[in-house]
């Protein structure tokens, strides 16, 4: 009783912990202004790099069509949409200021809203998801999205994976380095340097083939950016403008240099076969540069001089007027020539896992989107991986040669791989096939396969609880007259099942978190769990704080279920006659349904 | 208790030339045994003897490879097995009761799913067999908090509650303190006057001598004598029934 009353006070002292911090959240004052996935207007601007007005833009343009048919034309029944007259659109929640999520869940950032005028100017509906870049184009190219939006430079090895639009925006490389770096530029990268790029990026390609070096890979701009801050690569070769949005003043890092990249432009990513719908979004794009939607969202969200000679559209779209960026940039660089002194490393720290006003940011879309979604996934799988997996066991532990074996092969197969390799391979691989049953959501599939690879789990310890049951338990129910079902169902698998009850709780905390790898898939706002609402407001905001605030909504989740099956566990051992349900059939389900609370 | 003999339908039972391997290792070759109607028949022999086995051919826990199994002058191998077991009552060298049921549970866990008793009368004829080997008071505990005679006792009211026509036990004192043996013997003889059929294998030879009409010796597999307690313990024929018992007495 005492080892009880010790683990109910360090329960309760964790409560009363995370009670305080919440707390201490609601007194902070508002939110300093970090808040990255939002326009940051015409002060914002930045002038062309001086070693870029004069660096010599890759390759003549060969793509960019002469002109394109009037919007009146485009017949939008005929555009092979993936859900008819809604345009279904791949993007990212991480990459501020091209394409991100706000804080309020919406899809924006200025790929994301130059689409959204370009589709109400083609009178179509436009549904974004969240995905890793490095899956994007894949799936653009099986379909699975209409259209790529992330600042997806269109270079001639992407071409043949997926068609391009005609360019809405331009890119160059900058390369970040840790503040005092040896690095003065690119000329100075050589092998033996960590180089950070994102996988599946165009400053990838052109670390590998340009510069002939082997890059440090890494998932998406706000982890590469944070390692180049704590030295834990030398550089980053970085998209410009998500460089510069990340850079925070006092930030332990600087940009070393400037370079063109691979390619001509940045535009849409289409499927390589549907020319209709190339050509309807080229006419909407020449038609929001003629109306000055394109020089608008540009300014406010990206504005920065073009290099000499580009211009958005089609070869006959009207060239739009921009403001003098570099001017600009010139009078607002004088107004705040005082840099803030670097932070001090506490500062630092507590920026980074203790902003208040980011927990209390955080909080309400980690209770109503994450932990929802997350008790969604981790219930409906675990309810598949026990129905499953008592199946394997009873299977497993079969005299029948024909049930025993694929039981064992699906058992060390499913045990046998990366959980994230499951979850991509169901969730990627048979999208297309059951698209049409999942309306390609790819949420079920996301639950399947967390479900499938936990039963070969639970069937190993339904199996191994099942077996630890003495033979002679079996052997008394049968001398009973009991058949061997009944026997199995009523005395047996009972048993079986207590004893493995630490060890099923300890799967169901593993498939608790587990449930973050459906990220992969590609989600909508409204069906982020409790990481990817972390890993978002971290990308927007660059602080890990809002992570620490989902790690503290996991423990809040795992700590008392560890609590509750050693109590649990306690009680079937020791037995409290009268307060078990008189029907055993009826304590197998109790007991399962206490697994999942 | 004038009413015992009409309370209980007595019937024989009966094995006859029992073949049963393990692989390539004979464990019963050629065995016939008979208990009369209403006898108490002890088994004895050497560990390894095929005391064990047989007891579990007899109501087809195993099947036999050769042979016949006789309830009542009727073969009953063609027969449903589960139905077999529910008239032939079997208790264990170590009890095997469920420990994650109560006393009460374990009783009527069989009643209830077999005769398909109602919950109360499954209760009352539980009740009624947990009084009979003095268990009553102990229906609510788990098995966990018994001692070995108790579980025994309430491991005998288990089989006693489907109503069986003959018992068998396997060394049902074996894995008891001694000063708990004596009871549970004076159980067993209580069932046998009151008419049971009863099959006990045993290494109590004071209770063999005691309280069995027929002694069974087997060895490797088969009888070697059978014959009145008197005669095996007195007037042992065979050079190996004669070896066993002046080992264990």
């Amino acid at each position: 009783m005492n080892v009880f009353a010790g683990k109910l006070f360090a329960l309760v002292a964790t409560m009363l912990l995370i009670c305080s911090l919440a707390s201490l959240t609601l007194a902070a004052p508002i939110a300093a202004d970090t808040n990255q996935c939002r326009p940051s207007g015409k002060d914002g601007a930045i002038a062309l790099p001086r070693q870029l007005a004069t660096a010599n833009r890759p390759r003549e343009d060969k793509y960019t069509t002469a002109d394109v048919e009037p919007l009146s034309s485009v017949d939008i029944g005929a555009l092979g949409l993936h859900t008819p007259k809604t345009l279904t659109v791949g993007t990212l929640s991480q990459a501020p200021p091209t394409s991100c999520l706000s804080s309020n869940g919406h899809y924006t950032g200025y790929d994301n809203e130059l689409l959204r005028a370009i589709t109400a100017k083609l009178g179509l509906q436009v549904a974004f998801v969240g995905t890793d870049f490095s899956g994007l184009l894949a799936q653009v190219a099986s379909r699975r999205f209409d259209v790529g939006s992330a600042s997806i430079m269109a270079t001639e090895a992407r071409r043949r994976t997926v068609g391009f639009t005609n360019g809405y925006d331009f890119g160059y490389l900058s390369l970040v380095v840790p503040s005092g770096s040896q690095i003065g530029g690119f000329d100075d990268l050589a092998a033996g340097q960590r180089i950070g790029v994102v996988q599946g990026t165009v400053e990838e390609a052109y670390v590998v083939d340009t510069l002939h070096l082997q890059p440090v890979k890494f998932p998406d701009f706000t982890t590469v950016y944070t390692s180049v801050k704590t030295h834990q690569i030398d550089a980053w070769v970085a998209p410009a403008m998500e460089a510069t949005n990340a850079m925070r003043p006092g930030d332990t890092a600087e940009i070393a240099g400037y370079t063109f990249g691979l390619g001509n432009y940045v535009a849409y990513a289409v499927a390589k076969d549907n020319q209709p719908l190339l050509a309807a979004l080229n006419s909407g794009l020449d038609a929001v540069i003629a109306d000055g939607t394109w020089a608008q969202l540009y300014t406010d969200w990206v504005p920065r001089t073009p290099p000499p000679g580009w211009k958005p559209g089609s070869k006959s779209a009207l060239t739009p007027h921009l403001p003098d960026f570099a001017a600009i940039a010139e009078r607002h660089r004088r107004a705040v020539d005082e840099v803030p002194p670097p932070k001090s490393v506490l500062a630092q720290l507590r920026d980074s896992f203790f902003d208040w006003s980011l927990y209390k940011q955080a909080i309400p879309v980690l209770l109503k989107t994450g932990l929802p979604n997350t008790l969604i996934l981790t219930v409906s799988s675990s309810v598949i991986g026990l129905a499953i997996g008592m199946v394997l066991a009873v299977a497993g532990i079969s005299r029948a040669r024909w049930l025993r074996w694929p039981a064992r092969v699906y058992t060390d197969i499913f045990r046998g791989l990366p959980e994230v390799v499951i979850i991509l391979l169901i969730g990627l691989g048979m999208g297309p096939l059951v698209g049409g049953l999942t309306n390609n959501n790819p949420y079920p599939l996301g639950i399947a396969a967390l479900g499938l690879t936990a039963a070969a789990y639970v069937g190993e310890i339904f199996r191994s609880g099942i077996q630890s049951v003495e033979s002679g338990q079996l052997e008394a129910s049968r001398a009973l007259g009991l058949s061997y079902r009944a026997s199995m169902g009523l005395v047996v698998i009972p048993q079986g099942i207590r004893r493995v009850l630490p060890a099923l709780v300890n799967q169901f905390i593993a498939l608790l978190k587990g449930s973050a790898l459906v990220y992969f898939l590609g989600l909508i706002a409204g069906q982020r769990e409790l990481f990817q609402v972390g890993r978002d407001f971290n990308a927007q905001t660059g602080s890990l704080s809002p992570l620490v605030a989902a790690g503290i909504f996991y423990l809040i989740l795992t700590i008392p279920l560890t609590h509750l099956v050693n109590f649990v566990d306690n009680r079937l051992r020791h037995g409290r006659a009268g307060a078990e349900p008189e029907d055993p059939l009826d304590r197998i389900a109790s007991t399962t349904s206490q697994e999942m609370t | 208790m004038t009413d015992r003999t009409a309370k209980l339908q007595s019937v024989s039972l009966a094995g006859k030339d029992i073949h049963l391997s393990f692989g390539r290792n004979a464990v019963l070759r050629g065995v016939d045994i008979e208990v009369p109607a209403g006898s108490t028949v002890a088994l004895i022999g050497p560990s390894g003897s095929g005391k064990s086995t047989l007891l579990r051919i007899l109501n087809r826990l195993h099947e036999p490879d050769r042979g016949d199994i006789l309830l009542d002058g009727q073969s009953v191998l063609k027969d449903d097995p589960n139905r077999l077991r529910q008239r032939i009552g079997m208790v264990f060298q170590h009890f095997n009761l469920f420990p994650h049921r109560s006393v009460l549970d374990n009783v009527m866990l069989a009643p209830r799913r077999l005769k398909r008793l109602s919950a109360d009368a499954a209760r009352q004829l539980a009740l009624a067999q947990l009084d009979r080997v003095g268990m009553k008071h102990k229906a609510d505990s788990r098995p966990a908090a018994l001692s070995g005679g108790q579980q025994q006792r309430v491991a005998i009211a288990r089989a006693l509650a489907m109503g069986p026509q003959v018992m068998l036990f396997d060394e049902a004192t074996s894995a008891l303190d001694p000063e708990l043996v004596k009871g549970i013997l004076a159980l067993i003889a209580d069932l046998g006057a009151d008419g049971m059929t009863m099959l006990v294998v045993t290494h109590e030879m004071g209770f063999a001598k005691s309280t069995s009409d027929t002694v069974v010796f087997m060895d490797h597999g088969q009888v070697v004598e059978t014959g009145p307690p008197d005669q095996i313990f007195e007037a042992a024929e065979t050079e190996r029934l004669q070896r066993f018992l002046s080992q264990v007495l």
